[in-house]
């Protein structure tokens, strides 16, 4: 009976292929380390941020003078609401958390390289709108924090050539964050997760066409990939363990560790917080913000700063394989780049005073600096690494990935297309 | 993995904007019904008259387990469902004080510090030589002192209304999110079960990667 379900919906439906080529015969390498569960942990949160969401919604009211209210009802008032809400808020933070150690591991390992360029790309454009919803989603509340960080990063428009005023305006939809702000953002913020998912099909689809990286930086021969099920889906699901202990412990026990005090207060267009500060996970680009003296050139250092990743692939000119296990200096640069990285998160949570500003700026230059100087160092370290001769394993990959690559373009010489 | 902890500590840390003006005395809020009870009876004495609570219902006050006479006592004729509104107009409070009081329902989060702000705000005034009665944590309060400790010199005295203070605050934050006792419990019996259901997925995944090492 079962085999003749499938039988009657493989005629009309590619079913069985697709559980055999993205499944139980995905190759995958099997000296993928625990960092490599962060991409199947990202698309858990999608999905738990898009439940939490969904009934969140049916509760909320996006309207200025009841969103504030109608967040302590869900608090208060509708069953479990409180769960829901500290889960989505929760969950927006860890959203952040598992998307930036998922690229740290990219950088780290070289992953963006070729020929994984439009996995990086297509990453890229998901992290933006990452971004977006989160800074839409938090206006929702209607709190101090929510009201003053959307005019602060709306009037950053005010920078566009010619329209600034008109463009600022525009994505108001009035003269000032108003009511006309609160309902549109909570419209894009609905909108724009399912956008996020069409991007994740993307995302995945270039994913089985190039396979999964690897610790080793080389492409595996066939004898060294496993399937992912039930290899990977197992570890997958014992890292889910993991952090859902670690998630949980935030909701249950700590839930408001990262919300601002300000944002219990009602929006007030009339009265400005002390200090206006974003949530932890845009610290460091508002801290790059901040630091450019001229607004124009803030605006543009900020947008810039996000934007950098998406030149890695052009930016590493190296011909050793992979990332920093092969190559020392990718690994001294990438722990550098983390530390900066605290430290402009540390600087765009403090209010301006002289020492952050000089920090700031030393930092900043260090960020654009590190990226820029990327094709030198990535050319001199190639050069210093064949002088000293490569370890004899690495050079044992490298050979056969040649070898591999020989024999598959005389193989597509040869018409045979496997 | 060393990454990771530095990144939890900092999102932790950077989210926390010292409070700077003064220095606040800690406490840690009681969550135990005698104690907040008490502070919900002071806070009826001495802030409700022109403080409103209006997220929290006499409804709210009989689920915390207030006794129903003590909450029908209290509520007069208002309904079950009705908030704790404050009892001083705005207009007459705008006269007054040239502002309406904050509403105190989320008091105790909406400040930086949370509970021990409220705490040391209370117990702030102070008179100086001249007369005149100022507050240490927040110098351009427009509250007289509620509790009188500006004029308590009796350390006895002085203890009695630190006690009271902390009472208040404790039911302040009780206020101010009132499942979360609901959701610490709920919060433990989670966690074990993820730490059992891990575990397991941990022996299942080595179970199935022990094959594979054979070969």
């Amino acid at each position: 009976m079962k085999n003749r379900v499938i039988g009657w919906i493989d005629q009309r439906f590619p079913l069985s292929s697709f559980v055999k080529h993205d499944l139980t015969e995905y190759p995958t390498p099997r000296n993928l380390s625990y960092w490599w569960n962060f991409g199947f942990l990202a698309g858990f949160v999608l999905v738990l941020q898009v439940a939490t969401g969904i009934f969140l919604a049916m509760h909320y009211r996006a309207d200025a003078s009841l969103s504030f209210d109608s967040v302590q009802h869900i608090m208060r008032d509708v069953n479990y609401g409180w769960l829901l809400r500290f889960m989505h808020a929760t969950g927006a933070s860890a959203f952040f958390m598992v998307i930036y150690i998922h690229m740290a591991r990219t950088l780290y390992y070289g992953s963006y390289r070729a020929p994984r360029e439009l996995m990086w790309w297509t990453g890229q454009g998901l992290l933006l709108m990452l971004m977006a919803t989160a800074f839409m989603g938090y206006l929702l509340p209607w709190g101090q924090m929510s009201y003053w960080g959307a005019t602060v990063i709306t009037n950053l428009f005010k920078v566009t050539p010619y329209f600034g005023d008109q463009i600022v305006t525009w994505l108001r939809g009035d003269y000032s964050v108003s009511d006309a702000t609160l309902t549109r953002f909570f419209s894009l913020h609905y909108l724009l997760p399912f956008l996020i998912i069409g991007g994740v099909v993307v995302h995945l689809v270039a994913l089985h066409t190039v396979k999964s990286s690897n610790p080793s930086g080389i492409d595996l021969a066939a004898r060294d990939n496993i399937p992912f099920h039930p290899y990977f889906t197992s570890k997958d699901l014992f890292g889910l363990g993991i952090f859902l202990i670690v998630y949980c412990i935030f909701v249950f026990f700590f839930p408001n560790m990262l919300m601002d005090p300000a944002n219990f207060i009602p929006a007030n267009p009339m009265q400005t917080p002390a200090e206006i500060v974003p949530e932890w996970y845009f610290l460091p680009f508002y801290a790059i913000l901040r630091s450019v003296p001229n607004m124009v050139g803030g605006v543009v250092a900020m947008g810039l700063s996000v934007m950098m990743f998406a030149f890695m692939p052009f930016l590493d000119r190296s011909r050793i394989p992979g990332g920093a296990s092969n190559r020392p200096m990718v690994k001294l640069g990438f722990y550098l780049f983390i530390i900066n990285m605290l430290v402009l998160g540390y600087v765009g949570a403090h209010p301006v005073s002289e020492r952050t500003l000089l920090i700031g700026h030393i930092a900043t230059i260090f960020y654009f600096g590190s990226f820029f100087l990327i094709p030198f160092i990535s050319k001199a370290e190639e050069r210093w690494l064949i002088k000293r001769g490569l370890s004899p394993e690495l050079k044992e990959l490298m050979e056969r990935e040649a070898r591999e690559k020989t024999q598959s373009q005389a193989r597509r010489r040869s018409g045979d297309t496997k | 993995m060393k990454k990771f902890i530095v990144l939890l500590i900092l999102c932790c840390a950077s989210s926390q904007v010292w409070p700077e003006e003064a220095t606040l005395q800690n406490i840690k809020v009681d969550t135990d019904l005698p104690a907040i009870e008490r502070g919900m009876d002071d806070l009826m004495n001495n802030c409700h008259a022109c403080h409103s609570l209006k997220y929290i219902s006499y409804l709210d006050l009989l689920k915390l387990g207030i006794d129903k006479k003590k909450v029908d006592f209290m509520r007069g004729d208002q309904p079950l469902a009705a908030p704790l509104t404050g009892m001083l107009s705005d207009e007459a409070a705008m006269q007054m004080f040239g502002l309406v009081p904050p509403d105190l329902s989320l008091m105790t989060k909406a400040r930086e510090g949370g509970p021990s702000y409220v705490y040391s705000y209370l117990l702030g005034y102070y008179n100086t030589p001249d007369g005149v009665t100022h507050n240490r944590i927040f110098p351009a309060t427009k509250m007289p002192d509620p509790l009188g400790i500006s004029t308590a010199t009796d350390p006895a005295k002085r203890e009695e209304l630190k006690k009271t203070a902390h009472d208040i605050v404790s039911f302040l934050a009780w206020a101010s999110d009132p499942h979360s006792a609901e959701r610490h419990r709920l919060g433990y019996y989670v966690i074990g079960y993820l730490l059992f259901l891990t575990a397991l997925l941990y022996a299942v995944k080595n179970r199935i990667w022990a094959g594979l090492k054979k070969h």
